[in-house]
């Protein structure tokens, strides 16, 4: 009994320091910093290089890859014992409340969230949103006709002319799934009706934007920033924003309970929802998780791009029943 | 006639070739044991040790991952994996597109090296030359680069004016697409082990039969085509492999029409967030394993049917006079390399020169911004190229220098372990190259007992990957080389007191030197493009071109990727180029594209 109250009251003791510590001041964070990533490589460098700037004393060491390359690596550190990665900055939450389940996310209760978009991070505060990244629809601009709604596509029209990221092989593309098959005016049917219009269902974003841009398919299930990048370097593209509204992921930042250099986990964590952190989001084409910083330059002015909310944790429960349901569906 | 002449010169079966070593008892050998004999075991542990190593080691620890996840012994992922008709679809999807791709790939390849290698077609080398090249472009892009072709999209078919409408459905999103692009992709792995092993055909035998009076054609059916079956047998294992484990195409190809493949449905497990992942990850890889081993042993099994050595010392047989023939053959032949490499080519460039994808190329339009960008502004690029071309170079050299003493073993020595040793080389080539990085990242997470140095997170785990996926690409050819040996000379020197060491440097390596120079090269070339592996294994400084063009496809700037693409092929042809200055030093026959 002693003892138990003696290791309760030490531990207090400990909370107590490191309160009074609070976050560390910029200056005195250093060390090795390892970054594991699926931003779009141009991203992740800035990203880094940014951070370095506000936290010159700390060397970030960045694997970059594709979220389900990422996610393999992971889970092969996670068996083998030896996680290495301090930060994690991954496209969506899914991911984030998969490791958040198995106990592997270290919470951040003093992570500035005040601001933040809500619902773009946990309410535990282990997992932050970075960004929206909202799904809209891609047109070719040789297109025949322009649909308004997610419900246009499922019109005769656009018969055999639709691709979509397959959410079997996309994280970001599952979430999609998980959140406008729960829609009463979307729901299943929905995806039915795409189904028999001929949608296909392609590997990821990009083969979804070479497909629309190259004009193989005249529509696209499509993130925002990839169509207005290829947009503003001259592809026949546009984007469309749906009214029902706009599935988005949040590319959340988090740390590990098991990360080496915790102070500078938290001052990156600290950086990326940070003014300049988000500011930087925006100026690389993302609606940054903090409205108040500005909006990227191919938002279209003054306008509200309404949401479509999602609840990350039900996704994350039904998926398996979702990607069983939606490979039968399409594997007809 | 010539088929007699064939047989008669290979009279005694193998089997009783190898009986005296394999069947005498352990003990008589221990009696027997001179210190001669002491040094074969000696290099013949140390090899079987290095493949248990390479092949058995990493996979291993990934399926003691899938059956005892965290140390309890489990069959749960077993049940599961077997239980669901997805697996069974997926088995049945990889069997018929490996078989189909196999045998197109096997009927290309076969006609082209006999073209090359046997008839008196002009531009030879230029043909050898082009014919290999599409190796060096990824499989994934190839596959792009023929769906635009034949699409709406396509370039071609909109100046013919037969582009057709927006949103047809692409014929080659289907099992035969997959086929198709696979059987193009593999052909040239058929026709490299091929084309070096044509060259020890003997030119006697074939005289003798046309003085016969032979038709040319029976001179092909029994004479050529018999001798030349471990080749050729060697060349379906490989491409039957290669398209078992291939991502990229089906990737492409497969997924829109949902015809899902063992690769694609690994990686579609490890996209879908379940608990458990790796278990299940790691059984589908034992299938995978699985497949390739039976698919081994059937080519083993034909190939113990008879002997095919032919006597060592023999003139490169006299080309067959096409006379008629010989101009719609070279129209024949450039066709199918005008379909097989310029069209994927063609595609590559155009991307590469334009600003976005879908922006039409014209005067106007055109940029090089996108080599700019890859050359100047993305150190990554840069060092990638440094890496891959090292790493690559590197496995190249080391594999074949481990393969002849291997194959001099494997052949000539056969016992049970031997053909296990055999077959376990097949496995980590088979497995998509995700399965080999994790296998490997468990491996090498840990420092490694003993030495205490840690690989991970260094090009080293790279090069170990590098090695064990692609040994079979060396050692394949180099065992048909072995298989086509009279062994007399062999023989001769080790009466003569020569032990095994010097054998092998003075009359094994300059005898198997072409068919090995083929393997250095189909290792160089494909690992030169190779994704998947280090996609999971590289770190900062130890980017490969892959990882970088993965990144770049990924983020959806294929026209950066394009651009990549072209400097890599670029690169590779100069560096093949190159070879031509030193190929008076080398033995004849070691450059495939060298008469």
């Amino acid at each position: 009994m002693g003892s138990v109250s003696r290791r309760a009251f030490m531990s207090a003791l400990a909370l107590a320091a490191m309160a009074a510590a609070g976050p560390a001041p910029a200056q005195d964070v250093k060390g090795k910093l390892v970054l594991y990533t699926s931003q779009p490589e141009r991203d992740a460098a800035q990203t880094v290089a940014a951070f370095r700037k506000a936290h010159p004393g700390v060397d970030v060491e960045v694997f970059r890859s594709g979220t389900t390359e990422v996610m393999g690596k992971l889970a092969a550190e996670f068996a083998g014992g030896q996680p290495k990665p301090d930060v994690l900055l991954i496209a969506d939450a899914a991911s984030m409340e998969a490791l958040k389940n198995d106990g592997r996310l270290q919470p951040y209760p003093e992570a500035k969230v005040d601001g933040l978009a809500p619902g773009s991070f946990d309410p535990g505060k282990t997992y932050f949103g970075s960004k929206l990244i909202t799904t809209g629809i891609a047109v070719n601009t040789a297109a025949k006709s322009r649909p308004a709604s997610w419900a246009d596509l499922a019109k005769p029209e656009y018969k055999g002319q639709i691709a979509m990221p397959s959410p079997l092989y996309s994280g970001a593309a599952a979430i999609m799934l998980g959140t406008m098959t729960t829609r009463p005016d979307l729901g299943w049917s929905f995806f039915e009706k795409l189904k028999a219009d001929d949608a296909v269902a392609v590997r990821g974003n990009g083969a979804v934007l070479t497909a629309v841009a190259s004009g193989e398919k005249a529509y696209g299930v499509l993130v925002d920033f990839m169509a207005f990048n290829a947009k503003a370097k001259g592809s026949p593209i546009d984007f469309v924003f749906p009214a029902e509204g706009l599935p988005a992921v949040t590319e959340p930042v988090a740390m590990l309970k098991t990360a080496q250099n915790p102070a500078a986990a938290r001052a990156f964590v600290d950086f990326i929802l940070s003014d300049e952190g988000q500011k930087l989001a925006s100026s690389m084409g993302y609606i940054p998780a903090r409205a108040s910083v500005g909006m990227p330059s191919w938002y279209p002015a003054g306008a509200k791009i309404n949401l479509m909310p999602t609840d990350i944790a039900k996704v994350v429960q039904s998926n398996s029943d979702n990607l069983k349901r939606f490979a039968e569906l399409f594997g007809k | 006639m010539g088929s007699k002449t064939a047989t008669s010169l290979t009279p005694e079966s193998t089997a009783d070739d190898t009986s005296i070593t394999s069947r005498t008892s352990t003990l008589l050998r221990l009696v027997a044991l001179t210190p001669k004999l002491f040094e074969d075991y000696a290099l013949l542990t140390w090899l079987v040790g290095v493949v248990a190593v390479l092949s058995l080691l990493p996979l291993a620890r990934l399926v003691a991952e899938g059956i005892a996840p965290g140390g309890t012994l489990s069959t749960d992922a077993i049940a599961r994996v077997l239980a669901s008709p997805t697996t069974w679809t997926a088995t049945g999807h990889s069997l018929l597109t490996a078989f189909g791709g196999t045998l197109l790939a096997v009927l290309v390849g076969t006609a082209v090296a006999l073209c090359v290698g046997l008839t008196d077609i002009r531009g030879r080398n230029a043909v050898v030359f082009c014919f290999v090249m599409p190796l060096l472009i990824a499989p994934q892009v190839v596959a792009l680069a023929w769906l635009q072709s034949f699409g709406p999209s396509s370039p071609l078919l909109k100046m013919l004016g037969a582009a057709p409408a927006m949103g047809s459905r692409n014929p080659l999103y289907s099992a035969g697409g997959i086929i198709l692009v696979l059987g193009v992709q593999y052909a040239p792995l058929v026709f490299l082990t091929l084309r070096a092993a044509l060259r020890t055909l003997p030119q006697e035998l074939i005289e003798a039969a046309l003085a016969g009076g032979a038709p040319p054609r029976r001179v092909l059916r029994t004479i050529v085509l018999p001798l030349m079956t471990p080749p050729l047998l060697a060349g379906i294992a490989l491409s039957f492999v290669s398209c078992l484990g291939n991502f990229g195409i089906p990737a492409l190809l497969g997924i829109p029409g949902n015809y899902v493949v063992l690769p694609t449905l690994i990686y579609q497990r490890l996209a879908g967030l379940g608990p458990g992942v790796l278990s299940e990850v790691a059984v589908l890889s034992m299938l995978i394993g699985a497949i390739a081993v039976l698919g081994i042993v059937a080519q083993e099994s034909m190939l113990r049917r008879r002997d095919f050595r032919i006597s060592a010392a023999t003139i490169a047989a006299r080309p067959f006079e096409l006379r008629r023939l010989r101009l719609p053959t070279e129209v024949a032949l450039w066709t199918l390399i005008g379909i097989v490499l310029v069209l994927p080519l063609c595609a590559l460039v155009l991307t590469s020169l334009v600003p976005a994808v879908g922006v039409s190329l014209s005067a106007a339009t055109a940029t090089l911004d996108n080599f700019r960008f890859v050359l100047f502004d993305h150190a990554a690029a840069r060092r990638a190229f440094v890496n891959s071309f090292g790493l690559s170079a590197t496995a190249a050299v080391v594999i074949v220098a481990f393969a002849i003493p291997l194959a001099y073993f494997l052949v000539w020595r056969r016992s049970r372990l031997l053909r296990a040793v055999n077959l376990v080389t097949e496995i980590p080539y088979a497995v998509p190259g995700v399965v080999l990085a994790i296998a490997a990242i468990l491996l090498f997470l840990k420092p490694l007992p003993l030495v205490g140095v840690t690989l991970y997170n260094t090009v080293w785990i790279i090069l170990f990957c590098y090695l064990a996926r692609f040994l079979v690409l060396g050692l394949r050819p180099v065992v048909a080389g072995y298989h086509q040996l009279d062994r007399t000379l062999e023989e001769a020197s080790q009466i003569a007191g020569a032990r095994l060491p010097r054998r092998l440097r003075t009359v094994i390596v300059p005898l198997v030197a072409p068919t090995a120079a083929a393997g250095a090269l189909l290792i160089f070339l494909t690992a030169f493009n190779e994704l998947t592996l280090s996609a999971l294994l590289w770190s900062s400084g130890s980017e490969t071109l892959g990882v970088v063009f993965f990144s770049f496809q990924q983020g959806g700037d294929s026209t950066y990727a394009a651009a990549l693409g072209v400097l890599t092929v670029i690169v590779s042809v100069a560096l093949m180029l190159s070879t031509l200055l030193v190929a008076k030093r080398l033995p004849p026959g070691v450059l495939p594209w060298r008469d």
